[in-house]
């Protein structure tokens, strides 16, 4: 016996029955080579050879399946996503049609004519329509950084509070509209009743569509009043002197000129029939 | 000479029939395969050391594929599948790393 299992392994390579079959035989007088045992060595190579090629074919075969799998379901998802895309066209395409014609058939009445203008005025409130106009550019910007930061590491290095959060885009957001802005807008998205700004792991969500630092903020409004209210704001002067302390970017600036794209469109969620008195025009929703 | 074209000739059929293994049966076959390996350089070992047998090798053969099988097939049952399989898979890569060194030292006296 070896000393232990590990050598035993190491040592004895050879089966041992081989040496005992040839002790044996030195002992007994040798039967001759019988061909029934050299058809049988053949035998089992064959044996041997075959189950060598069809392993290697088993894993061959089953390596191509899990490609093939991979590359229909990579078509599916592209083919499903096209559909997507299609639908969403169709659809955009659709609600201008369905408006065009809502607001051909009010026009031709007079009290269709009100009805229309309540309903551009609602529009615009919902901010379902682009619009135009003056008003204040607020850019927030994470902190640049350091000339000496290891550039190598420098995803780690870089720390929280060089970043801006969804909260400091909610607190302009507030003060923006408590400061009298018509419309706002974040980096073209832009904000409505029901918008929310969220956080979602590193980026910032705004009516769950992703937006990228920086972030340009426009509100519409009469920018001397606006930029006075707003800068007034206990909130905002918090909010300049922690970005002061960070390196945050927070800059503001008037503008004659600012457009703002529509907000993503509004669902229909309640619909009554139209009632018959004409001095009745409250909109059901 | 024979079982070298014996061996060619499995290599073959199994190219070109293309048989279909049972799905119970394919997890079994690496392993069966690394024990058919070491049982035929045992054999050729032995050949070379002079002391080839057929009744030994044949038999070597059968019971190394069927117990390698059977010991991953336990270890499934037990939920120790992939450790065993590692465990057949050394120890029977040592035993062939061994004999294909000495058939090494047979042939180029090295």
């Amino acid at each position: 016996m070896g000393a232990s299992l590990l050598d035993d392994v190491l040592a004895e390579t050879l089966d041992p029955a081989y040496a005992q079959a040839a002790a044996r035989r030195t002992e007994e007088p040798a039967p001759a080579r019988s061909s029934r045992g050299r058809l049988l060595v053949a035998l089992v190579m064959v044996v041997a050879g075959l189950l060598v090629a069809v392993t290697y074919d088993q894993a061959a075969a089953t390596a191509q399946g899990r490609q093939q799998v991979r590359a229909a379901l990579i078509e599916d998802i592209q083919r499903s996503s096209d559909a997507g895309d299609e639908l969403t066209a169709e659809l955009e395409e659709l609600r201008v049609e369905v408006a065009r014609t809502r607001d051909d058939l009010l026009a031709a009445s007079v009290v269709g004519q009100r009805a229309l203008d309540e309903v551009a005025a609602a529009e615009e409130g919902a901010a379902a329509v682009p619009v135009t106009g003056p008003g204040l550019l607020v850019t927030l910007a994470n902190a640049e950084s350091d000339a000496d930061d290891d550039p190598v590491g420098g995803g780690t290095a870089e720390d929280a509070g060089g970043k801006v959060r969804d909260g400091d885009l909610q607190l302009v957001v507030n003060a923006l509209w408590a400061a009298g802005a018509e419309a706002i807008s974040i980096n073209d998205q832009r904000l409505g009743a029901t918008t929310a700004i969220r956080f979602a792991g590193e980026a910032v969500l705004v009516d769950f569509r992703p937006v990228m630092n920086p972030y340009e903020i426009r509100a519409i409004g009469d920018p001397d009043s606006l930029s006075q209210a707003f800068l007034r704001n206990p909130q905002v002067i918090a909010l300049a002197d922690v970005s002061a302390a960070f390196g945050l970017r927070f800059d503001f600036a008037k503008a004659d000129e600012l457009t703002l794209p529509a907000g993503s469109t509004l669902e229909l969620r309640s619909a009554g029939p139209v009632e018959p008195d004409p001095s009745d025009t409250s909109p059901g929703g | 000479m024979i079982p070298i074209l014996g061996l060619a000739a499995g290599v073959l059929l199994g190219l070109f029939l293309d048989p279909t293994v049972p799905l119970v049966l394919q997890p079994y076959l690496p392993i069966a395969v690394v024990a058919a390996l070491d049982a035929v350089f045992g054999g050729l070992r032995a050949r070379l050391d002079g002391i080839f047998d057929a009744k030994v090798f044949v038999i070597s053969f059968v019971s190394n594929v069927v117990v390698a099988a059977l010991i991953v097939f336990l270890g499934d049952q037990l939920g120790v599948g992939a450790q065993l399989s590692t465990a057949v898979v050394v120890v029977l890569g040592i035993r062939i790393f061994g004999n294909a060194a000495a058939i090494r030292r047979h042939i180029f006296r090295a």
